[in-house]
């Protein structure tokens, strides 16, 4: 079944995404309502969109629909999961997108806010020293660099 | 310009040229985390000296490799731009570099390049670690290689200041490597910096005393 989608959004409750579309075969108009589960205000936004691109059942009725959009609408879900109406969380999505660019160049107060934005997923992730399964020198093995995929990060055109 | 800024007055530099004291850097964009790693690495045990006009924070540790005492001093400054002027002291006599950015943001890549150019400027040999941090964040980054390290032919480490993954590794082995440059360089590249920087600074004043001729002699274009 060929889709087309027309129009992407967000439902708060239960969080879902929508999506508009028209299959191709009959011409119709259609609304497909896809809930976005296991959500808190401390998810991963990407993952989340990730996921749902990925999805069995759901996956291939976005294709059409950028990760970047669905990562956007997941924002905003969870901006609202963190008490802030759509409006504050497209301010602060546009916001933080321009300064995304070069933090090297805020002043200090400005710097701090960033910071303390950035401690909420440090202090979730943080094992502490009195953790009982905390482990001072903690090494990882991850997979060697020839066997890796390439980041898109090198693929722009700037050299190194 | 890089000589008057060379030493810091406060801080004296000459004692790194003894045997057991090393001197590790830190660089990366502002909020990669090399505070937090730092902070992760030391744990409590630390007695930082803070100097706030430099946005500079030394960080001592001792340690013993091969039954003799080390002090290690690590220098971590702030990424903000309007501290640049203190560079030169920060690089000078640093046996090893840790260079950091955040696998949630490109431009802190992108700006390892910069970050390096400067650091070979002032210090062209010594050991230099790439440390992507923040992993914890998204672990799907540690799938992805990074041509960067590879190209400068610099060992590369995955690590998070959050949940502590390979953090001491990264500076046990800045540690042992700043080190073992120690023991096998002689400071030859140290004393070739400083004559080419006391070059610099008399070629500076001959060309702004030619310029003051000029100007008595009314250029007129
Ligand atoms: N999730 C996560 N967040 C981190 C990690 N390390 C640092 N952070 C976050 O990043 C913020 C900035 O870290 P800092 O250590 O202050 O960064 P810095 O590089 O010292 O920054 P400047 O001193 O301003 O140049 C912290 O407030 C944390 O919230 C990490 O491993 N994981
Ligand atoms: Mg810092």
């Amino acid at each position: 079944m060929a889709i087309i989608a027309k129009r992407c959004g967000i439902k708060f409750d239960p969080p879902s995404v929508i999506l508009i579309y028209e299959d191709e075969h009959t011409s119709k108009l259609r609304k497909r309502v896809m809930p976005v589960r296991s959500f808190s205000q401390f998810s991963d936004c990407s993952r989340a969109a990730e996921r749902l691109k990925l999805h069995p059942r759901h996956g291939h009725y976005l294709d059409l629909v950028s990760v970047e959009q669905l990562v956007r609408l997941h924002m905003v879900l969870r901006d609202h999961l963190r008490g802030l109406s759509v409006e504050e969380s497209l301010r602060e999505q546009r916001r933080s997108h321009t300064h995304e660019e070069d933090l090297n160049k805020l002043s200090d107060e400005e710097l701090n806010r960033r910071k303390a934005q950035m401690d909420v997923l440090f202090e979730l992730n943080r094992r502490h020293k009195d953790d009982p399964d905390f482990v001072y020198d903690l090494e990882v093995e991850f997979p060697d660099n020839s066997v890796r995929e390439t980041c898109s990060w090198d693929q722009s055109d700037e050299e190194f | 310009m890089a000589g008057d800024m060379k030493r810091i007055p406060e801080l004296e530099q000459e004692k790194y040229d003894a045997d057991e004291q090393v001197k590790i850097i830190c660089l990366g964009d502002s909020a990669v985390g090399k505070s937090k790693l730092m902070e992760r690495f030391l744990m409590d045990g630390y007695r930082p000296q803070q100097l706030s006009t430099y946005a500079l924070t030394l960080y001592k540790y001792t340690t013993t490799i091969n039954g003799r005492p080390v002090l290690v001093d690590f220098w971590d400054t702030a990424g903000q731009e309007c501290f640049q002027s203190m560079h030169p002291s920060y690089y000078f006599k640093a046996h090893a570099c840790i260079m950091v950015f955040d696998v949630q943001r490109k431009v802190t890549y992108k700006n390892l390049s910069n970050w390096y150019k400067e650091l070979r400027e002032y210090r062209p040999e010594i050991p230099c670690l790439v440390v992507a941090n923040k992993i914890d964040a998204d672990m799907r980054m540690t799938q992805k290689s990074f041509n960067f390290a590879k190209k400068q032919g610099l060992p590369f480490y995955f690590v998070s200041a959050a949940d502590g993954t390979n953090v001491v590794k990264v500076f046990k082995d800045a540690i042992n490597m700043a080190l073992s440059y120690k023991k096998n360089s002689s400071d030859f590249m140290d004393v070739v910096m400083r004559e080419l920087e006391n070059f610099d600074l008399e070629r500076k004043e001959e060309s702004a005393y030619e310029e003051e001729e000029e100007e008595e002699e009314g250029r007129a274009d």
